[in-house]
């Protein structure tokens, strides 16, 4: 099984939350902003992006908004709640913790 | 046909969930195929290269439907607690014999019709189907007594009754189904399981028997079983994700009733009861045979 894909499968939620945290955004955007920001790494099958962005908002971490553009296509963008910056900011800080404990672990083996 | 197009109707074929929100998904995943189309065009591309790499990119729809089925199809508790609230109530009705009582029967009919309509006109929320097994129940079993009046007048009410009933059931059957033939066979549950005992205890033909309370009596606690499997399996059918587990889950009752109606008669069964038994519980199975089918 393919490590990076485990790690990206196990950590899309908040990848996720933090783009739509920084302004509200859709689909193809974040697609888009994760391929830009990450040069290239994150690449996946882009529809699975949508059951994602659809199970954070049955979990009410952000909500879906359609709007019509001026010329007349419809987009569906979405926007963090309140419970979304929550467990936003819980999961930064562990990831924090456990990348520092990571980065600490594998200098020790490395020096 | 595009491919984009040919692509969004694989999506919908797939997905069996709220017309509302599949039309919304699929909506969303037109608007990106479309951008990304377009920002391959500008890079040079042909527009029928560009949107077959676009629905490249998207991947299987088949697969997108899946994850989409998980995420929408699986119930709050509330709602599994809710659906299953018929069940409980009329498990409820023969544990301590209130059928008897011709209030507490009229309280939940009244319940049942009000909690029906209510579902029905607030977007058919999953919790609804059970509840619309129950309304229909009394349309269908109306039908029944009304062949048991007396010569001639029982064939007259029948006539006119039939056809409206036969119009009221078909109607809410083909727009359950057209929602999901699994929510057809949550909501024909009810129905399926009373008339197995009907048939189990030989009242098909003889409802209004003398010694029918006397039957039903003696049998409350096998009834109260089935209808106890009943909403067991309908918790399990709201709250599991996977269609197929939906799938298994909605095999639970016809066993649980098959166990109850053969424990509760001693294995003695005459062979037209068990010819209706097996009707009765086979006819629970026509939606799942539906859903096979779609599925190949």
């Amino acid at each position: 099984m393919n490590y990076g894909r485990e790690l990206l499968k196990g950590n899309t939620d908040s990848l996720l939350l933090c783009l739509i945290s920084r302004q509200p955004t859709y689909g193809y955007q974040i697609v888009k902003e994760l391929q830009e920001r990450s040069n290239g790494y994150f690449q996946f099958r882009e529809g699975t992006l949508y059951p994602a962005l659809h199970r954070l908002e049955r979990d009410n971490l952000i909500t879906g908004k359609w709007q019509v553009l001026p010329n007349g296509q419809q987009r569906r963008y979405y926007y963090i709640t309140e419970d979304g910056r929550q467990v936003l900011s819980r999961r930064l800080a562990t990831w924090q913790d456990f990348s520092t404990a990571v980065k600490a672990v594998i200098q020790t083996e490395t020096t | 046909m595009s491919s984009i197009s040919h692509y969004l109707n694989r999506f919908k074929d797939s997905l069996q969930i709220d017309q509302t929100i599949r039309d919304g998904v699929a909506q969303e995943l037109y608007t990106h195929l479309e951008e990304k189309t377009q920002d391959l065009e500008e890079q040079g591309l042909s527009r029928e290269e560009a949107s077959k790499i676009a629905v490249q990119s998207l991947g299987s729809p088949e697969l997108i439907a899946e994850q989409m089925y998980e995420t929408h199809a699986q119930g709050s508790w509330k709602e599994a607690l809710i659906s299953a609230s018929p069940h409980f109530l009329v498990a409820l009705l023969f544990t301590s014999y209130y059928w008897q009582n011709i209030v507490y029967p009229s309280i939940i009919l009244a319940l049942t019709v009000g909690i029906a309509v209510y579902g029905w006109r607030r977007g058919k929320p999953i919790w609804l189907f059970p509840w619309l097994g129950y309304y229909l129940l009394p349309v269908v079993v109306s039908g029944i007594l009304l062949l048991s009046l007396p010569e001639g007048w029982g064939w007259m009410a029948a006539l006119l009754y039939i056809p409206a009933a036969l119009f009221v059931f078909i109607h809410i059957m083909r727009q359950t189904a057209r929602r999901d033939w699994l929510y057809a066979s949550l909501m024909l549950a009810p129905m399926l399981v009373t008339f197995a005992w009907f048939s189990s205890l030989g009242m098909g033909n003889e409802i209004l028997a003398s010694d029918w309370a006397a039957r039903l009596q003696a049998n409350a606690l096998w009834i109260t079983v089935s209808f106890v499997g009943l909403a067991g399996a309908t918790v399990a059918f709201i709250r599991l994700k996977q269609r197929r587990h939906k799938i298994i889950s909605l095999l639970i009752p016809p066993l649980v009733v098959l166990f109850a109606v053969v424990a509760a008669s001693g294995g003695n069964i005459c062979t037209w009861s068990w010819l209706l038994l097996l009707f009765s519980l086979s006819a629970f199975a026509v939606p799942l045979w539906m859903q096979a089918k779609a599925y190949q």
